[in-house]
C-alpha cells in the first residue's frame, strides 16, 4: 500500500465540513471500537474510557474545520483520542477527588458506586460472550464465501488495497471488485443479523 | 422483515453505495445519495454499521464488541452533537471572500446566514431537532443504557470543562 492512496474518509470529513453533522455519526460508528480500544490501553476504567471517547469525538467534531488532510483522517482522530485521554489522566492525577466526582455525577440513587468497582457493560461475562460469538460468526461466515469474494474483502480490509490495486491483483475491473466486496459484506452480514438486531427490530 | 419491495430495492442500492463510500470509492453523487440514506434509512445506518464492525473484526477479533454498546455510544454523542454549533467550513465564493474563513457558526448565525448556505445550515437544523427526537423515541434497556451513557458523558462534560479540556467554542450549560 503507498502513502498515495487517498484518505477513504475524505468525502465524508467533506460533508461534515458542509454542516452535515449526521455524517459525522457515520465517522463515528466507523472509528468507535478501535478509539474507544486505544484509550482502553491508556485508562483501565471502563466508563472512563467510553467517556474520554465520547470527548474525542466531540473535540474531533469542533476542531474539523481546521483539518487539513494533511493527514487521514482517522491519523488525526488517533492523536486526538492520545491526547484527550492523557489530559484526562493528568487531571486525574491532579485532582481525583473533583474528576472523580465530577465523572461520577450527581447520582442520589447512587450511593454505593464507586467507578471502577463494579462491571460495565465493556466486561460483563454476557457482553464478553456476545463479542465471541460475533466474532465466530464473522470467522465462520468468512469461510464459506466463495475464494472471489473472500480474497476480495480480504485484500480490502486486511491487506488495506484501494479498488484499483485489488483490480490488478485479482485481474478484473474494478467494477467487478466493488460488486465483490459488497457481496461479501452483505453475505457477512447476512450471518450477523440475527446477533445485531435489537429486541425492537430496528436499530440506529 | 415485511418492506414493501421498492423500499427493499431502494435499500438495497443505499447499501451497494455505502460499501463503496465506505472503501472511499463512491463517486460525489453517489455520496450525496449515501448521506441521504444514512439520514432516512434505518436499514441503510444497519448495513452501515455492520459493514464497519465487519471490517474491524477481520483486522482484530476484540473488536467485536456488541452492537447495543455501540449503538448506546452513538445516542449518547448525538444528544451532544445537537448542543454543538454547526461546524461549517464553506469553499469560498466569490461574492464572499470576505467571511470564507473557516467559521464555526451558532445556531442563530446560522439561520441568519441561510439565504446563502440554503443546503447544508437547513439540513443541519432539522437534523438537530430529529437527533433529539431519535434519543428521546429509544425504549427498554436500549434508553437506559442510553441514559446512563448521557449522564456519564454529561459528567464527564462537567469534569473535562472544569479542567478546561474542552477547545474551542462556547458552550451553554
Amino acid at each position: 500500500m503507498t502513502m498515495l492512496n487517498p484518505d477513504p474518509d475524505a468525502a465524508l470529513v467533506e460533508r461534515v465540513k458542509q454542516g452535515d453533522v449526521r455524517a459525522f455519526e457515520m465517522l463515528v460508528v466507523k472509528y468507535q471500537r478501535r478509539i474507544e480500544r486505544l484509550i482502553g490501553r491508556m485508562v483501565r476504567d471502563v466508563d472512563l474510557v467510553s467517556d474520554i471517547a465520547q470527548e474525542t469525538f466531540i473535540r474531533a467534531y469542533r476542531a474539523l474545520p481546521q483539518f487539513r488532510a494533511e493527514s487521514a483522517f482517522y491519523t488525526w482522530l488517533y492523536r486526538i483520542a492520545v491526547n484527550t485521554a492523557k489530559k484526562a489522566l493528568v487531571d486525574m492525577k491532579r485532582d481525583p477527588v473533583t474528576t472523580l466526582t465530577a465523572l461520577q455525577g450527581s447520582d442520589e440513587d447512587d450511593e454505593t458506586y464507586r467507578p471502577g468497582m463494579e462491571p460495565t457493560d465493556g466486561e460483563t461475562p454476557e457482553a464478553l460472550l456476545a463479542s465471541k460469538e460475533i466474532a465466530a460468526t464473522v470467522n465462520a461466515a468468512i469461510a464459506a464465501l466463495s475464494e472471489d469474494l473472500r480474497q476480495a474483502i480480504t485484500l480490502r480490509e486486511i491487506e488495506g488495497l484501494s479498488y484499483e490495486e485489488i483490480s490488478d491483483v485479482m485481474n478484473c475491473p474494478i467494477g467487478t471488485v466493488r460488486s465483490r466486496i459488497f457481496r461479501a459484506r452483505e453475505a457477512i452480514a447476512e450471518r450477523l443479523r440475527p446477533l445485531l438486531d435489537t429486541r425492537e427490530g430496528n436499530r440506529w | 422483515m415485511s418492506q414493501p419491495d421498492s423500499d427493499r430495492a431502494s435499500s438495497e442500492s443505499s447499501r451497494r453505495i455505502l460499501s463503496a463510500l465506505a472503501d472511499g470509492d463512491a463517486t460525489d453523487g453517489e455520496a450525496a445519495r449515501a448521506f441521504q440514506a444514512w439520514r432516512d434509512d434505518a436499514g441503510a445506518r444497519a448495513a452501515w454499521h455492520s459493514y464497519q464492525l465487519i471490517g474491524d473484526v477481520l483486522r482484530s477479533e476484540d473488536l467485536a464488541s456488541e452492537p447495543r454498546a455501540d449503538e448506546a455510544f452513538l445516542v449518547a454523542l448525538r444528544a451532544r452533537l445537537a448542543d454543538e454549533p454547526v461546524v461549517l467550513a464553506p469553499q469560498p465564493r466569490a461574492e464572499e471572500a470576505a467571511v470564507a474563513a473557516p467559521a464555526v457558526a451558532n445556531a442563530g448565525a446560522a439561520a441568519r446566514s441561510r439565504a446563502r448556505w440554503q443546503g447544508p445550515v437547513a439540513m443541519a437544523a432539522t437534523t438537530a431537532s430529529s437527533t433529539r427526537g431519535c434519543g428521546a423515541s429509544t425504549t427498554g434497556s436500549s434508553a437506559r443504557r442510553a441514559r446512563s451513557a448521557t449522564r456519564n458523558a454529561s459528567s464527564a462534560r462537567g469534569a473535562l470543562a472544569r479542567s478546561s479540556l474542552r477547545s474551542t467554542s462556547p458552550i451553554s450549560w
